[in-house]
């Protein structure tokens, strides 16, 4: 049973990708292109030569964090609309050490970026859970909101205490980096330390305790507290391991890509993530795949742009168009309702 | 902070009152935008989206018509049909709000851009002489009278519409049959239905109405706030309008306090800015607010709630 | 036209498998109360629903003034003047009442709702029968039994001269509830005709003139009020034998193990509210709380097992104040517990049957290591399980979304009795359960009783009372009606407790 309804998830996911790219066509079409030679540039501009497939990687890194993060708390029943936050204050807390706390070894430096990071990333989500757990204060508008005073908070950091005083507001560099393994793209270590961490989380969910009790808390919270599992605790515990993967996700960009913390890098970053992991229905071993697929097409849309007269902003039509359908619950299975009707009356 | 003491006479005068309106409108609009919807208990986290592309059907019908007229009543037409997306997807196909929200203001910003590309052959911007502004009211009689004359005398016809909208829609969700209705099915759709309202139904008009509230939101965005379309030129004000939304219960009026809240803050950072003094605090003060306001109601609700349920009274 | 406004006959209403109504009869004369009593699952307020037109009939057939109705839905039901007082209101919290009297036709000058034109036809009932409510405070600021005027005025302004109240003093005080009464009377003078649904016998002793009975689906009789009493109508009501089907061996009562001590729960409903309880359970006996259901009962158990708040008094388990500790310390102390909703609590239904047989040992060895999940020693002891309590399908890596009524409960069963706890609370253990799975469970209670633990069994099944228990307690009201032996107990004397009489002997 379980199989099956896998099975007819992953084919309503082919479905919807294939109509998706179907209506792509259709305006790649309509400006008087070739679609198929737009995607081939698309697939080419994502991966062919070290600067444009690790350009694709780059992007991944924080995509394949920001959706895991969003898909690990609404395993516990959160909405965590705050990722983009949460990267945010996590990067400025990683930079702010990686620039002011030389005293301590390089490697122990690093080590505690990171901490920093992830720790600052949970308190932000700490907030809204908590409001959640303990006001009923829905979690999804809390955190709209707090992206925004993230978002204030870090570029009042990088444009005043922390600034390097450069045109574009910025941080100083950091003293340690990321090792870039796949020069002149700024693809970095930072992508295998984010795959350690969804297999991490993966292992977590599925063979802990605490990934049981998430997941008991996540499909029935009345049962949880009735077995003895304190569902409001639970629930926060996920929505800080939610902000940590998203701090750390900052922690990355920061060391990893830019160097600095740059302000605003991470527009955009949030809101893809959960988007990759709501068309996998927050399925923490599928929203990896999404996020790859997303990164690939962002990645190779400037590619197409270059080589096709086809306007990169196509790339992201299609993405969202992809996205709309997969959120229609119930518009593919209508349709294979319809099919099975067809077939009993044939 | 020195600075602030010193330019306080600048910073805070009778100019920050137009200022004030001038940044609050078009979060204003779109902030009634989200309460109709809200009214019918869908949350419209695409108002975002909506505005977007009701600024750049503005832009472009006016270009290519002269007419801002034109651009305007097409942009409230684009503003339905975005909005509808997020109607049928929600009310027919069981989307999640929030989700098809996401994905409709990510399909606007990728649409817009894709037209901006194909039609006027331009990245990031467009601006033309050509296109036909929403013209400004002076009110030459109020032009000597003091204050007053400052505050009234140049205004966009859109900013006169607004406050008679937020006025409109007060009367419409709270004395009329429509409004009734909407509100009793966004709170109790059972009880509406043994009433005998046809609930979807109700939900398809306010999401179409709200879908024209927001595409006249861009439009004032593109035509009257400025005259030109950029891209991403709402910059998360939809999302300050949800914000203000839940700051003032959907209910119009207090919406649109919340919204000046967010006006207020912006032009005062707008100021404070021009005399280096970092702005972002000011800037972030409405959202902390709502959230705080948020926590407060639902603590006081919880606590009346448990009250009644005592069995100590 | 025959002197019935309302004649509903042979009336058969199936719901999936499930026959709610077997035979239903049922007749109103104009300007008459007339109540409809019986047990819960009788079938009196589906057939009252019938009438309303919430559901199709199965066969059987709906006269209402005269005319043969074919189709019947709500909206033609209050066309032919027939209105329905439901147990939950359909009120608009944040509306006020006004707004909720005229939603759906709502008088209009012009653009505007004619709010005076509505205030002063409300006006007119509020005066005429006496039903004082405060037109523009919202529904979320008013008491229960306000907004059930409010429901009536509803009703009336739809232009109802039938109308139907589901348990209407359920949820009501007993000032409340005489309010009520008033206003029924004065609805009846007027020549309205109503239909009163109940479970109290002495309301319907006071304000019916006939009363008609119905037991599993059936039509009992109907009867003058004047001709009958409160035990004869009980008769009725519960009338049927009495299955002993356990050798039961009343065990010597031994320590105390558990002591709730005047305590105050709240509630929701108002009826359901736990005002100064006080009982007790010792090691192998097992003590039995009868009564009708929403009287306190789940407020009771939620209370004690940690759920649900206690305002005031103490509970006590193996001399341990458990009062107000989370569910998992209560848990800890001694205590396993069936709840009584096994999807809602009970079970978790998108998870496996083996993760739900260890979910309350999940962080004990051998079970999981160092917070790492033992697989291995949870498939064997789900294997032993399965084969014990007789689980179908056998595969315990299921959903238990998966399995029937029956082999879900008796995994919640096998969860909760296999820990030997000194105290088992077990509430309506064997509700919407197979023949065969209430044996094996009701055989495990027992045996949990010979081992020596103490067991607390709610139940609506009286006969599921009277045959487990040694003592049975009974509740009405949240309050302590009466207490007996089970040697002593009938369906009778429990049946006059709970419907909160006094004891007849």
């Amino acid at each position: 049973m379980n199989n099956n309804s896998a099975k007819a998830g992953f084919l309503r996911i082919i479905v919807t990708m294939l109509l998706s790219l179907g209506i792509g066509a259709l305006f790649i079409i309509g400006i008087g292109e070739n679609p198929i030679d737009a995607y081939m540039a698309l697939f080419k501009g994502a991966f062919k030569g070290k600067l444009r497939f690790g350009t694709t990687l780059a992007g991944f890194t924080p995509l394949l964090l920001s959706s895991v993060a969003f898909a690990v708390a609404a395993k516990a029943g959160a909405f965590n609309v705050g990722l983009e936050g949460q990267i945010f204050l996590g990067g400025i807390a990683s930079a702010y050490i990686g620039i002011n706390w030389t005293f301590l070894p390089k490697p122990v430096l690093l080590i505690v970026c990171f901490l920093g990071g992830a720790l600052v990333g949970a308190a932000w989500g700490f907030i809204p859970a908590a409001l959640k757990a303990y006001y009923n204060v829905s979690e999804v508008c809390s955190t709209i909101l707090m992206n925004t005073v993230a978002l204030y908070i870090t570029s009042y950091l990088v444009s005043g205490p922390m600034s390097a005083g450069t045109a574009n507001a910025q941080s100083h560099p950091v003293t340690v980096n990321l090792y870039q393994f796949m020069k002149p793209s700024s693809a970095n270590v930072g992508i295998f330390i984010a795959l350690a961490l969804v297999l991490l989380v993966l292992f977590m969910l599925y063979k802990t305790t605490w990934g049981y009790k998430i997941r008991t808390v996540g499909t029935n919270p009345d049962h949880a507290d009735y077995v003895g599992i304190d569902s409001k605790k639970v629930f926060i515990g996920s929505m800080m391991i939610s902000g940590a993967l998203c701090g750390i996700a900052g922690c990355i960009e920061v060391l990893g890509v830019h160097g600095y913390f740059l302000n605003n890098f991470a527009a955009g970053l949030g809101g893809n993530g959960m988007l990759a992991s709501l068309i996998v229905k927050n399925n923490v071993a599928g929203a990896p795949f999404m996020a790859f697929f997303l990164s690939v097409l962002k990645a190779g849309a400037m590619g197409m742009q270059q080589s096709t007269g086809v306007p990169k902003a196509l790339v992201d039509t299609i993405t969202a168009v992809f996205i709309i359908i997969a959120t229609m619950e119930t518009l593919i299975q209508f349709k294979e309702k319809a099919k099975k009707k067809d077939k009993k009356e044939a | 902070m020195g600075a602030i003491f010193e330019n306080l006479d600048k910073i805070i005068n009778v100019s920050l009152i137009y200022a004030t309106f001038r940044s609050a409108t078009p979060i204003i609009f779109a902030a009634l935008c989200a309460a109709i919807t809200q009214q019918a208990n869908i949350l419209n986290v695409g108002t975002e989206g909506i505005m977007l592309v009701g600024a750049f059907t503005a832009v472009a019908v006016s270009y290519f018509t002269g007419s801002w007229v034109a651009g305007v009543a097409a942009a409230m037409l684009a503003g339905v049909l975005i909005a509808m997306i997020i109607g049928i997807g929600h009310i027919k196909y069981g989307a999640d709000n929030c989700a098809i929200g996401m994905g409709v203001n990510m399909l606007a910003l990728a649409l817009t851009k894709f037209c901006l590309n194909v039609i006027f052959g331009m990245n990031g911007s467009f601006s033309s002489p050509d296109i036909q502004p929403i013209p400004r009211i002076k009110l030459e009689f109020l032009k000597d009278v003091p204050i007053i004359g400052e505050i009234f005398c140049n205004w966009s016809i859109m900013e006169w519409v607004v406050i008679v909208l937020i006025f409109a829609l007060q009367y419409l969700f709270y004395k009329t049959v429509w409004g009734l209705r909407l509100r009793a099915v966004g709170q109790f759709p059972v009880a509406a239905k043994t009433a005998g309202i046809n609930v979807n139904k109700i939900k398809y008009q306010a999401v179409a109405f709200a879908g024209m509230i927001g595409g006249l939101a861009g439009a004032h965005l593109s035509l009257g706030y400025s005259t030109q379309f950029v891209e991403n030129m709402t910059s998360n004000r939809g999302f300050m309008g949800v914000a203000a939304m839940y700051f003032g219960g959907a209910n119009p009026v207090l919406t649109t306090v919340g919204c000046l809240l967010f006006g207020f803050a912006d032009s005062v950072g707008a100021r404070l800015q021009a005399y280096g003094i970092p702005s972002q605090f000011v800037l972030m003060m409405p959202y902390i607010v709502t959230i705080a306001v948020l926590a407060i109601s639902m603590a006081i609700k919880i606590s009346t709630t448990k009250k009644r349920q005592s069995s100590l009274n | 036209m025959s002197e019935y406004v309302v004649t509903m006959s042979n009336i058969v209403k199936t719901f999936g498998h499930v026959q709610a109504v077997r035979h239903g009869e049922f007749t109103l004369k104009k300007g008459e109360i007339h109540s409809l009593i019986g047990e819960n699952g009788a079938g009196k307020s589906t057939m009252m629903k019938l009438l309303y037109g919430m559901y199709p009939i199965n066969s059987g057939e709906i006269v209402i003034k005269g005319k043969k109705m074919d189709h019947l839905d709500p909206k033609t039901a209050i066309e032919h003047g027939v209105g329905m007082v439901h147990q939950e209101f359909m009120l608009v919290e944040e509306l006020t009442v006004l707004e909720n009297i005229i939603l759906g036709f709502e008088p209009t000058k012009g653009m505007k709702i004619d709010f005076d034109a509505a205030r002063k036809e409300v006006q007119k009932y509020i005066d005429q029968y006496d039903m004082e409510v405060q037109l523009d405070k919202k529904i979320s600021q008013i008491s229960v039994g306000e907004a059930q005027r409010v429901e009536i005025i509803k009703t009336l302004m739809r232009g109802a001269d039938v109308i139907i109240l589901d348990e209407p003093t359920a949820v009501l005080t007993p000032q409340e509830a005489k309010r009520l009464f008033e206003i029924l009377k004065n609805l009846r003078e007027d020549g309205k005709s109503l239909v009163f649904i109940s479970h109290k016998l002495d309301e319907i002793m006071d304000i019916s003139d006939r009363v008609s009975v119905m037991r599993q689906g059936q039509y009992m009789g109907t009867v003058n009020v004047e001709d009958t009493s409160p035990l004869d109508l009980t008769k009725r009501m519960i009338g049927r034998e009495v299955f002993l089907n356990i050798d039961k061996a009343y065990g010597k009562a031994g320590e105390t193990i558990l002591e709730v001590k005047d305590v105050w729960v709240s509630s929701n409903k108002e009826t359901s509210k736990i005002r100064g309880m006080s009982l007790h359970v010792k090691e192998g006996e097992i003590v039995g709380i009868a009564g009708i259901d929403g009287n306190g009962q789940s407020e009771l158990i939620e209370a004690i097992t940690g759920i649900r708040k206690v305002e005031k008094g103490s509970v006590i388990l193996k001399g341990k104040d458990i009062t107000n500790l989370t569910p998992k310390k209560v848990r800890d102390a001694g205590l396993a517990h069936v709840p009584e909703d096994r999807n809602k609590r009970g079970l978790n239904r998108t998870m496996s049957i083996v993760d739900n047989l260890v979910a309350v040992q999940l962080d004990e060895e051998p079970f999981s290591k160092n917070m790492m999940i033992t697989k291995a020693n949870q498939d064997v002891y789900a294997e032993e399980m399965v084969k014990q309590f007789d689980i179908r399908p056998t595969d315990y890596n299921l959903p238990t979304s998966a399995l029937s009524g029956g082999n879900a409960q008796k995994v919640v069963v096998a969860r909760e009795v296999n820990m030997k706890k000194p105290l088992l609370i077990a509430s309506q253990p064997t509700r919407g359960v197979d023949v065969g799975a209430i044996e094996i469970i009701r055989n495990t209670l027992e045996k949990a009783k010979k081992e020596g633990a103490g067991v607390l069994l709610v139940s609506a099944e009286l006969e599921e009372i009277i045959s487990l228990s040694d003592r049975i307690v009974v509740i009405h009201e949240g309050k302590i009606t009466g207490e007996l032996l089970a040697s002593e107990a009938n369906e009778e004397n429990l049946g006059l407790l709970m419907m909160g009489g006094k004891e007849s002997k």
